[in-house]
């Protein structure tokens, strides 16, 4: 009777063992894989340029349309916006391994191709310094540079760090509106909540626009009631930006001492909004514009 | 030989059937509500209300003052865009609902929105590429003129379609126009799909409509088409009240048909056109306010198309003057306040008056 | 006795006016005078071309071939207001999508710019509509709706009364089925409406289904058949029974009051003798 009941029982044992073995060690080859992955596809050009910071270019396959930094990987394939990912698009690079900023989508894309059995990992988004550290250590970890991970966001925070310094100590904020677009004389400007307002504040100035959230059309008589003193603006991947005739133009503006100074900044979208490697230096150019005798450290070429 | 109450054989006067004296007198009305919506619509606003703010508006003063530029500069010619953009839309909707017999046609029956929506997203995500020499030569004008153009080459392509042997045909206007949406909207999809964040948001918001673009010279622009129109307007109203009857009986009337039909087209063409091109997409106004206007003084088109004007004109201010104020400082698009503030009113009206439309 | 087409020179004349829709000829080319001061009826079977005739006559349709004179004058030369002075045309049915009141409907038919308040309810009590000036058109019957369309189409042609306009010049009124929503007593009362204007020197058409009501109101009787006029004359003349057998395929009993025929329908078949 015993010894009928045990080689099941035993047999049941060692099959568990097994599943759990295969398992732990899928898992780790799993990671390991991602890891020595050399088909990566890159989504956000934060992620991108990240990758690119580490050395690791030569693993990536595609990017999205959102990637302009650095000059070279525009010549990567590319799978589209960031927001309209075709699966199959995606797939047909035959990657290892997909890195996504948070935000990709739209989410049944995403879904399919979490789902496909290539490693997704999602990147958060972060508008603070802690933020782009972490940033660059989801990256580094996925492609299996933990060391240099950590190297470039100490760098790039000791950086960031060295220039909020400065700007934390500026007395008289100046208040900077950023505007997005003006369609036909109608201004969209950034509120709370937006990467725009995190690097205005960043760089030691205020968001002239209060009570909004996100990028919104703002009322004129608004815009002249606030005051502000400078406009930033974004210049768009293929050269275009606001021209400065036309923005001050605009009755919401045409009072404003922004106006009257012919106040506007016009910096690289990716570079000032993105938040990524680059991000220490563009809050110093704009800090440098905003406070032009503030003592700043480091000289680099402003874009 | 009925026996007839003598009160109602009197030969004039709303008992007889005559509204002409209810009409003219509500006109009358519309015009000092129209006015007095403007002087409210100048007191109102995000950087603040209270009728001292009025007072270099009495005082002639245009100095540099906070306030006075901010009435000057904005609210006026905002105001004022404004009472332009909604008589104008009001009028092209009284038109439509004539020509076409129905009470439910709106301007963009003959392409009009679709075809300006086409032209300005086409500016709006093409004028960055290849589109660009042509944005920077129009400057401020470039959304404008592409929308303009959009809607009016649609309108001239649906009646090119409609008419033979100088015969317009108001149902192949009809149906050709759904065709021609059709196509307008996948042309505006593609350009969509093919259009970055920003560029999205852009267009998202001009669909929507808005007002916060209006400066003098927009008043200016927009003036004289609504002026040419006021003038060409009242000369077709006997045609239009005879068309309701159908086209053969017009025609025995003593209307000339084909010409009026044309006239309608131009007219409102012109107007939605217009008005399209400086505020975007505003729907709603055009079908209401001349539909509303009927129930009170009926259709003679003598009185509802003045009427309808005046209407328009104080359905927009109002609904500005929310969109500007109700989330500031960020603003609503006026599509949404005018449809969301106007529609449960008039399916109320609707409602009460059940026996009396029938459609 | 009626004297038929006794009057005065044709208001009225078609030569060689045909109509085709493609290869489908609706009438044939027709040669046709009316003349003012008579009531002159058209009658024929469905689809015989009739209304065709009518528009043609009314210049709302473009003949394919010929033309059609009014007062001397080719129509198509002349505006629509023009002709619009002297003649004018009661359609069929007409629907309304629109809240008019029975008076501004019959003020349509006014000229504008003047108070004719007074004429319209004189009107509508000439159509025995008095005190129905505050309705609304379209809550009304077909009937009712039809005496409005009447109306409305006297006042067109009303002007020359008030010494305005074309002063005595003899108009038009054109009539497509004028008694199809009416009770007897209103279509009696329409028709005789029309004899009054015709007597007083209009020249008056009107289509007519029952021939009974065009044999008594008529001067003159055109039958139409298969977009050709078959028939031209007097009642007495034209309502005989191997008519009405050869056009309308009907076998009836014609008979005779004061010289007026009248058509009994045939005895409908497999009804016993006598009783229902």
């Amino acid at each position: 009777m015993l010894n009928q009941s045990r080689p099941p029982l035993r047999a049941a044992g060692a099959l568990i063992g097994f599943a759990l073995a295969l398992a732990a060690g899928l898992s780790v080859t799993g990671t390991a894989l991602a890891a020595q992955a050399q088909r990566v596809v890159t989504i956000g050009g934060a992620v991108t340029e990240i990758a690119y910071a580490l050395g690791q270019q030569d693993r990536i396959v595609g990017v999205d349309a959102t990637s302009f930094f650095p000059a070279d990987a525009t010549e990567k394939p590319n799978v589209g916006y960031m927001r309209a990912l075709s699966p199959e698009g995606v797939l047909a690079l035959r990657p290892d391994l997909i890195l996504a900023v948070e935000g990709s989508g739209p989410p049944g894309a995403v879904d399919i191709l979490k789902s496909a059995s290539v490693p997704f990992v999602t990147v958060p988004e972060g508008r603070t310094p802690e933020g782009i550290d972490r940033k660059i250590e989801r990256v580094a970890d996925a492609l299996g540079v933990p060391e240099a991970g950590r190297d470039l966001a100490a760098r790039v925070h000791d950086d960031l760090a060295a220039v909020l310094d400065k700007t934390r100590g500026v007395s008289a904020r100046r208040r900077v509106l950023f505007v997005m677009a003006l369609t036909d004389g109608r201004p969209m400007g950034a509120g709370q909540d937006t990467a725009a307002d995190a690097v205005i504040r960043l760089a030691g100035a205020e968001n002239a626009l209060q009570g909004v959230s996100g990028y919104k059309p703002v009322s004129p008589e608004a815009i002249a009631a606030t005051a502000p003193d400078i406009v930033l603006a974004m210049r768009r991947s293929d050269g275009v930006e606001l021209d400065p005739d036309q923005l001050f133009a605009t009755p919401a503006l045409k009072f404003t001492p922004a106006a009257r100074d012919r106040a506007l900044v016009v910096m690289d979208g990716l570079y000032l909004l993105g938040f990524g490697p680059r991000t220490a230096s563009a809050v110093r150019d704009l800090a440098a514009r905003l406070y032009p005798d503030l003592d700043l450290p480091g000289g680099h070429a402003s874009r | 030989m009925r026996a007839a109450d003598p009160a109602l054989t009197l030969p004039g006067g709303v008992a007889a059937g005559d509204r002409r004296t209810v009409a003219r007198t509500f006109v009358g009305l519309l015009a000092l509500l129209l006015a007095a919506t403007i002087l409210l619509s100048a007191a109102v606003g995000p950087a603040g209300f209270g009728f001292d703010v009025l007072r270099p508006l009495f005082a002639g003063d245009t100095a540099a003052d906070a306030n006075a530029l901010i009435l000057w500069e904005i609210r006026l010619p905002r105001t004022l865009l404004g009472v332009m953009v909604g008589g104008s839309l009001a009028i092209a909707g009284a038109l439509m609902q004539g020509l076409f017999r129905n009470p439910l046609a709106d301007p963009g029956l003959i392409g009009i929105s679709s075809g300006s929506a086409l032209g300005a997203v086409t500016m709006i995500v093409l004028g960055a590429g290849p589109l660009a020499p042509v944005a920077l030569a129009l400057s401020i004008y470039a959304l404008p003129t592409a929308a303009f153009v959009g809607g009016l080459s649609v309108t001239i392509l649906l009646y090119a379609i409609a008419t033979r042997e100088g015969r317009t045909s108001v149902a192949t206007m009809l149906l050709a126009g759904i065709a021609l949406a059709a196509i307008s909207a996948a042309g505006t999809g593609l350009l969509i799909f093919g259009s970055d964040d920003q560029q999205l948001r852009e267009i998202t918001f001009w669909s929507l409509g808005s007002l916060g673009g209006a400066t003098w010279t927009k008043v200016a622009t927009l003036a004289p088409v609504l002026l040419a129109a006021t003038l060409v307007v009242p000369l077709l109203s006997r045609g239009l009240n005879a068309l309701l009857l159908g086209q053969a009986e017009a025609f025995h009337l003593g209307v000339p048909v084909q010409m009026v039909k044309r006239t309608v087209i131009v007219v409102a063409a012109a107007l939605t056109g217009a008005a399209v091109a400086f505020t975007g997409v505003i729907g709603f106004v055009g079908i209401v306010a001349p539909h509303l206007l009927r129930l009170a003084i009926g259709p003679d088109h003598r009185y509802l198309l003045p009427g309808s004007a005046l209407l328009g004109g104080i359905v927009m201010v109002a609904a500005d003057m929310v969109a500007r104020t109700v989330v500031a400082p960020a603003e609503l698009p006026i599509g949404i306040v005018a449809a969301a503030m106007g529609a449960p009113f008039f399916l109320w009206i609707l409602l009460r008056q059940r026996g009396v439309v029938d459609l | 006795m009626r004297d038929a087409a006794a009057t005065v020179a044709p208001l009225i004349e078609a030569r060689g006016v045909s109509v085709r829709y493609g290869p489908h000829t609706v009438l044939t080319p027709t040669d046709l005078t009316i003349g003012a001061g008579a009531t002159t009826v058209i009658v024929g079977p469905n689809g015989a071309g009739k209304t065709t005739l009518m528009r043609a006559l009314t210049g709302e349709l473009a003949p394919s071939s010929g033309a059609v004179l009014f007062d001397g004058a080719d129509i198509a030369t002349l505006s629509a207001a023009t002709l619009a002075r002297r003649r004018a045309v009661l359609p069929q049915a007409t629907r309304l999508s629109f809240p008019f009141t029975v008076h501004e409907v019959v003020r349509l038919g006014c000229p504008a710019g003047r108070d004719d308040s007074a004429r319209i309810a004189a009107l509508l009590e000439r159509v025995d509509l008095a005190g129905f000036g505050h309705r609304y058109y379209q809550q009304l019957s077909g009937g009712e709706q039809q005496r409005v369309q009447l109306a409305r189409v006297l006042a067109q042609l009303d002007i020359g009364r008030d010494g305005a306009g074309e002063g005595d010049l003899p108009r038009a009124l054109f009539l497509d089925e004028p008694t199809s929503s009416l009770d007897i007593r209103h279509q009696i009362a329409v028709l005789e409406i029309a004899r009054t204007y015709a007597a007083a020197g209009w020249a008056v058409l009107a289509i007519l289904h029952d021939l009974n009501m065009a044999a008594m109101f008529a001067d003159r009787i055109l039958v139409v058949d298969r977009g050709r006029v078959v028939a031209d004359g007097r009642p007495a003349a034209v309502i005989t029974a191997e008519l009405v057998s050869r056009v309308f395929g009907v076998n009836a009993d014609i008979g005779a009051r004061d010289g007026i025929p009248y058509v009994l329908p045939p005895r409908p078949a497999g009804l016993p003798d006598g009783r229902i």
